[in-house]
């Protein structure tokens, strides 16, 4: 192969010159150029190698179907990467620096030391790896199982596979994003391009993608100046109808109700892209009509040697003449079995190339034939490619021919040729409407498949992806198709549905006069005839895959690989169909055909990801005092989404001795938390008492004005699902706090409530979680510290506001707020809460009371202490498992009215005797720790019988300043009173190991207590 | 019960030390209009009105009135005058913006009618306008935007980085009202997102 630029030739700005690297080398190409059109016009031949076998891959197409020039474009930069494997060189616009490598060889791809693979290649046949190491003897003697699988994987996966993902992260950053139009026109050739205007020309809001960067489809390869000049005219009436054209987009699959999925490659063609750009956006787009107008890929043919270096889809010789001025050799031979493949020996011998044609046919049209004679072309008709020759690169080919008439393939003679153009006819591209569960039909006379006239969807087929060839006939094709989009929305809208059109009749002499060839064979030859190239499956894989048994199409293409990863069926299926179809003694359509899934071509993992990562990979939720917090010198922590204090650090203070001496303050004078996280809600209207009575499974029917209640919530099925407080603010006015945990749930479940199985009731509920921030000011100085911030000290009075009293009142500085005297820490304490916007503020007047009295701020380690302390209960208990009894907490459990839960609480299981319940634990020996999430089980337990779950678990743990050594609480089958006295092991093998621990009422610190109330 | 006082401090918005002015992203060296336009519109006044299965009528006619529209508002439509504005985001549920309680409309519902909470801190209410604010927005959100679709006095709830938010068009522009405590990481991912056409935040 000898391709070279030639001048006249080619769409490319030859004025805007680009350099760039191939394997370290420098390069130059022109505007205009993809990667692939570049290397040739170097003269590379080489630009990869094979997947298993290291045969060394030239360029094979023009477009996303390549098979063979497979490279890594980009490299890491410092910590960050722009190395993108595998990518289609055929479809990477070169830009000036662009970096492309080699892949799967070493040192490269000319030379690579891999290539002593192909001399195994007999042994490396499909299922190889599988049938050698897995179970099979000797292998299975030297390990189990998998277990050597796994080894031998990882000598195989270095051997073999594309090209390599760097390890570093993604240097760019990524877009997603929503469209809307009436039709999506998928595909700016000739039929998209005109579907597009007649669409936009009705009056309907038009969306036309195209992969490529410039919009012409075929028209862009046929080096026509007339043409070209209707493309540049029609492209301005797109604009000026409206059109919104998308270039560089990708409509990469179809999904439920008219969505597309579309990726926009926005810098991969930039030399200096703008930082603020991203790499690729990622589109979702919902039309109510779709054309296909995604155009038809050349098939090949099978024979010896097909996937050597100068072995090129004849069209793709043409695109590489007219729009990129490369004629990709000087002495071509073009195998072919249709008429198309005469315009492109005309075009190469009109560029000075010597072309010789070999037609299968034995009749083939006098006018085409004379067209050839005139322009010089050599014509043998009855005969086609046998095998290449050669070695890196194509150096002739040795021929077969066959009786006039048909018969069998038999060697007649060589030829040199440096190029070796193949066309056994088109397929269409029918991948969008497959991933819909469209079925394709077989078309014998085309020896294509073409999709069913009457689709399921709203989706319009066009141009040659409905098998219409010619460039008037798809124009005619894509009028239509825009008419029929325009309809077909006026009829939906209408809300009839379109008349289902009569299926085409099948010309059944055409169809069994129709010849098409799959693989070339010759008696008494060997040769090796590549099915997909990409995967480096053989004719005789599929072959083999038949002896071994394999009928369905969907297991050989897993077996053998055919047709998988970036390939995705675009470059053998047919022929693999065929093949195996040939081993079944059935017909094409028999075999079926595998269905396509999305993504059409890949798609890289940053534009799933969108900006969904880092920092943004879930929201953050930051309460209205986070900054103050930071400033504070709080350090955080994630809880769910939301972002809250840890603890406070003083000095070189850890976490161990922080939370140490905010309990111990806490305890001894007062602290300030943050609790804006607690959920909250608004429960409105005149019937609220009734519903929160129903609710709750303690009494709410008389909670007065100015009063709070703790509460426990049951599910239906009598578990806890919630606890928290409701303020009672006036006449059907109140505020319920939940757990930070199920605020979401929590109000889920009422507004479900209210919805189903209450609906007469006059309850609103609102969350209001949002408008209010809160600080618990808890210790006995925290009376204090709000008499300092109140304009009236004497609100915050014991008589004003005793234990669970609530005030609404204002601070100093005017700002409103709510009270309750309600405690977490089982120290006299205060929740309150202010419009958020006031967040600071309060902060600020209460940390400057705060410090008067050497309070100090804490955070959620204190919390978790203080709580422990005392026994409460959290979402680590409430744990969806745990009854209000287990809890510890079922003399709040009302036996004069009827709320949710209250009958299935008790079922006999739920109210047995040895259930796990809510106990305190203590170490026996007093400096010993253990950790949440160890396993309780008596002393004499036979940890060793698989039957044996222990008798409870641990599920929070502190180093209790007040008591002065480590304590727990944790459930324990039977409760405290089972265990009373007794030594039991808590088991953590895994970590702490076995500590001795007894047992203790949960609450052990101030049990009766008299320090909240006081 | 409370003392009325004179608030003596300011509102701090969610944004607060977050939010700066000026002209940023793809176009900000350049002497061309910001194909983006954001803006936070400080000291929001949000209450919501939620009215009865048997007064939702009544309550639509009343409060549709007071905020200039002659017809009762349906789902997901405004009406504003000069006192204020009120969206309808939800069969029985209506905000009321820019407007206190005391003032008309809650004049015009009787007490019995429906019942009102103040959501006024509960949302950060950012303003979108510009060439480009529409392919911001849907950058985000799934909603069909098109001038056909979503006209001035339009509203609707959807879902913007995972987050609830409700989106009104009023005549200023695109109106984003965002829960709070999630303000501040939708108001970074907006901006990073806006960063690829220009933006200015006034």
């Amino acid at each position: 192969m000898s391709s070279k630029r030639i001048a006249d030739y080619g769409m490319i700005d030859r004025s805007v010159p680009l350099e760039f690297s191939w394997d370290g080398q420098g390069q130059s190409g022109y505007q205009g150029d993809t990667l692939a059109s570049a290397l040739l016009a170097n003269g590379h031949s080489i630009i990869g190698r094979s997947f298993k076998y290291h045969r060394p891959r030239g360029v094979m197409s023009a477009g996303t179907e390549e098979s063979g020039a497979m490279v890594t474009v980009g490299k890491d930069e410092g910590s960050k990467t722009r190395r993108d494997p595998n990518v289609k060189a055929t479809t990477q616009e070169l830009f000036a620096g662009l970096t492309a490598t080699g892949q799967n060889a070493w040192p490269n791809v000319r030379m690579d030391f891999g290539a002593v693979s192909g001399l195994f290649g007999r042994f490396f046949a499909a299922g190889f790896y599988y049938k050698t190491f897995m179970g099979v003897p000797p292998f299975e003697s030297f390990s189990k199982g998998t277990g050597i699988w796994m080894q031998y994987e990882k000598i195989i996966r270095r051997a073999a596979g594309l090209g390599e993902s760097s390890r570093l992260p993604d240097a760019d950053h990524y877009e997603h994003g929503h469209l809307h139009c009436d039709v999506l026109v998928v595909g700016a050739g000739p039929a998209g391009m005109h579907a597009a205007l007649s669409a936009a020309q009705a009056g309907l809001e038009v969306i036309l993608t195209e992969q490529d960067f410039e919009l012409g489809g075929d028209w862009l390869n046929q080096g026509d100046t007339a043409q070209h000049k209707k493309r540049v005219d029609l492209i301005k009436e797109l604009e000026k109808v409206g059109v919104r054209i998308m270039t560089r987009t990708t409509t990469f699959g179809l999904y439920d109700y008219g969505v597309a999925g579309l990726l926009e490659r926005v810098t991969d063609h930039l030399s200096k892209p703008s930082e603020h750009l991203p790499r690729q956006r990622f589109w979702t787009l919902r039309a109510q009509h779709t054309i296909l107008a995604t155009g038809a890929m050349e098939r090949q043919f099978a024979f010896g040697n097909n996937d050597r270096p100068g072995v090129m889809n004849a069209h793709a010789a043409r695109t590489y003449l007219n729009r990129y001025g490369v004629l990709c050799g000087q002495n071509a031979v073009v195998a072919t079995t249709n008429d198309g493949a005469y315009t492109v020996a005309s075009d190469l011998a009109q560029a000075g190339a010597q072309v010789k044609v070999l037609d299968t046919r034995s009749d083939v049209d006098g006018a085409v034939l004379d067209r050839a004679r005139k322009n010089n072309i050599d014509v043998l008709l009855s005969s086609t490619a046998m095998q290449t020759l050669g070695r890196n690169n194509v150096m002739g080919v040795e021929i077969a021919n066959r009786a006039v008439g048909g018969g069998d393939w038999r060697a007649a003679g060589r030829e040199q040729c440096d190029l070796l153009l193949v066309s056994a006819g088109w397929s269409p591209v029918v991948n969008l409407a497959s991933h819909r569960g469209e079925r394709p039909v077989w078309d014998a006379v085309e020896g294509c498949f073409v999709l069913p006239e009457n689709l399921n969807d709203p989706i319009t087929v066009a141009g040659s992806a409905a098998g219409v060839w010619s460039d008037t006939a798809c124009v005619s094709s894509g009028r239509a198709a825009g008419k029929a989009a325009a309809k077909a929305i006026e009829l939906a809208l209408a809300g009839k549905k379109p008349r289902k059109k009569t299926a085409k009749k099948v010309d059944a002499k055409a169809a069994a006069k129709a010849e098409h060839l799959y693989e070339v064979k010759v008696a008494g030859r060997k040769l090796k005839g590549f099915v997909d190239p990409q995967h480096d499956v053989t004719c005789e894989d599929v072959r083999l895959a038949h002896r071994e048994g394999f009928v369905s199409v969907e297991h050989l293409k897993r077996y053998t690989t055919l047709g998988m990863a970036t390939d995705q069926g675009k470059m053998g299926n047919i022929i693999g169909l065929a093949l195996m179809a040939e081993a079944l003694g059935r017909e094409i359509p028999e075999v079926g055909t595998t269905t396509f899934r999305p993504p059409y071509t890949p798609i890289s993992v940053g534009a799933l990801a969108g900006r969904s990562f880092g920092a943004h990979f879930r929201p953050l939720r930051r309460t209205a005092m986070h900054d103050w917090n930071l400033e504070h010198g709080a350090k955080m922590m994630e809880v769910g989404l939301w972002q809250r204090p840890w603890y406070f650090p003083q000095g070189g203070e850890g976490i161990s001795e922080a939370y140490v001496r905010e309990t111990i303050v806490v305890r001894e004078s007062v602290g300030l938390c943050d609790v804006t996280s607690l959920g909250k809600i608004a429960v409105q209207g005149p019937d609220s008492a009734k519903f929160l009575n129903r609710v709750y499974t303690n009494a709410f029917a008389k909670l007065a004005p100015g009063k709070a209640r703790y509460g426990i919530m049951l599910r239906d099925d009598g578990m806890v699902m919630d606890d928290g407080t409701t303020w009672c603010l006036g006449e059907g006015e109140y505020f319920m706090t939940t757990t930070t945990a199920h605020a979401a749930k929590v109000m889920v479940w009422l507004e479900e409530l209210l919805q189903t199985r209450w609906p007469e009731l006059k309850v609103h509920v609102s969350s209001v979680s949002e408008q209010w921030a809160g600080c618990a000011i808890a210790g006995p100085k925290s009376r204090a510290v709000l008499e300092k911030v109140l304009a009236n000290s004497d609100e915050i009075s014991n008589d004003h506001c005793p234990f669970m009293g609530v005030i609404e009142s204002t601070l100093e500085n005017g700002v409103p707020c709510r009270i309750a005297r309600i405690s977490f820490s089982g120290e006299m304490a205060y929740e309150m809460y202010v419009p958020s916007d006031y967040a600071a503020s309060m902060m600020d007047s209460l940390w400057v009371a705060a410090q008067s009295f050497d309070g100090c701020l804490y955070g959620l380690e204190t919390l978790g202490a203080l709580r422990i302390e005392k026994g409460h209960v959290t979402g680590a208990e409430l744990d969806g498992r745990v009854t209000i009894e287990d809890a510890g907490l079922g003399g709040m459990a009302s036996t004069k009215k009827s709320y949710i839960g209250n009958v299935l609480r008790k079922r006999p299981a739920m109210q047995a005797e040895g259930r796990p319940q809510l106990v305190g634990i203590f170490p026996k020996n007093k400096d010993n720790k253990f950790k949440a999430g160890a396993l309780l089980h008596a002393v004499d337990a036979n940890v060793g019988d698989p039957n044996c779950m222990g008798d409870g678990w641990v599920t929070g743990v502190t180093h209790s300043p007040t008591i002065g050594h480590w304590i727990g609480v944790g459930f324990l089958a039977g409760g405290y009173k089972a265990w009373e006295g007794k030594t039991l092991i808590c088991a953590d093998p895994v970590r702490q190991g076995d500590v001795e621990v007894e047992v203790v009422s949960p609450h052990m610190v101030d049990p009766s207590g008299n320090r909240m109330k006081g | 019960m409370a003392a009325s006082k004179q608030i003596q401090v300011e509102r701090q918005s969610a944004l607060h030390g977050h939010y700066e002015a000026g002209l940023f992203g793809l176009q900000a060296d350049r002497e061309q209009s910001a194909a983006i336009v954001l803006q936070e519109v400080l000291n929001l006044s949000l209450w919501q009105v939620a009215a009865w299965p048997d007064t939702y009528k009544s309550v639509a006619t009343k409060i549709s009135k007071a905020y200039g529209s002659k017809k009762p508002l349906g789902p997901n439509k405004s009406a504003s005058n000069a006192g204020g504005s009120v969206l309808r985001v939800e069969p029985l549920k209506f905000w009321v913006i820019g407007d206190t309680p005391a003032n008309k409309g809650k004049d015009a519902i009787a007490v019995d009618e429906a019942v009102w909470v103040d959501q006024s801190h509960s949302r950060t209410q950012l303003r979108i306008t510009g060439e480009h604010a529409v392919t911001l927005l849907n950058q985000f959100l799934p909603l069909d935007l098109r001038e056909s679709q979503f006209a001035v006095g339009d509203v609707a709830s959807s879902a913007l980085h995972h987050v609830g938010v409700t989106l009104w068009r009023s005549q200023e522009g695109y109106e984003l009202f965002i829960p709070r405590g999630f303000a501040l990481a939708l108001w970074e991912v907006l901006i990073e997102g806006a960063a690829q056409y220009g933006y200015e935040v006034i």
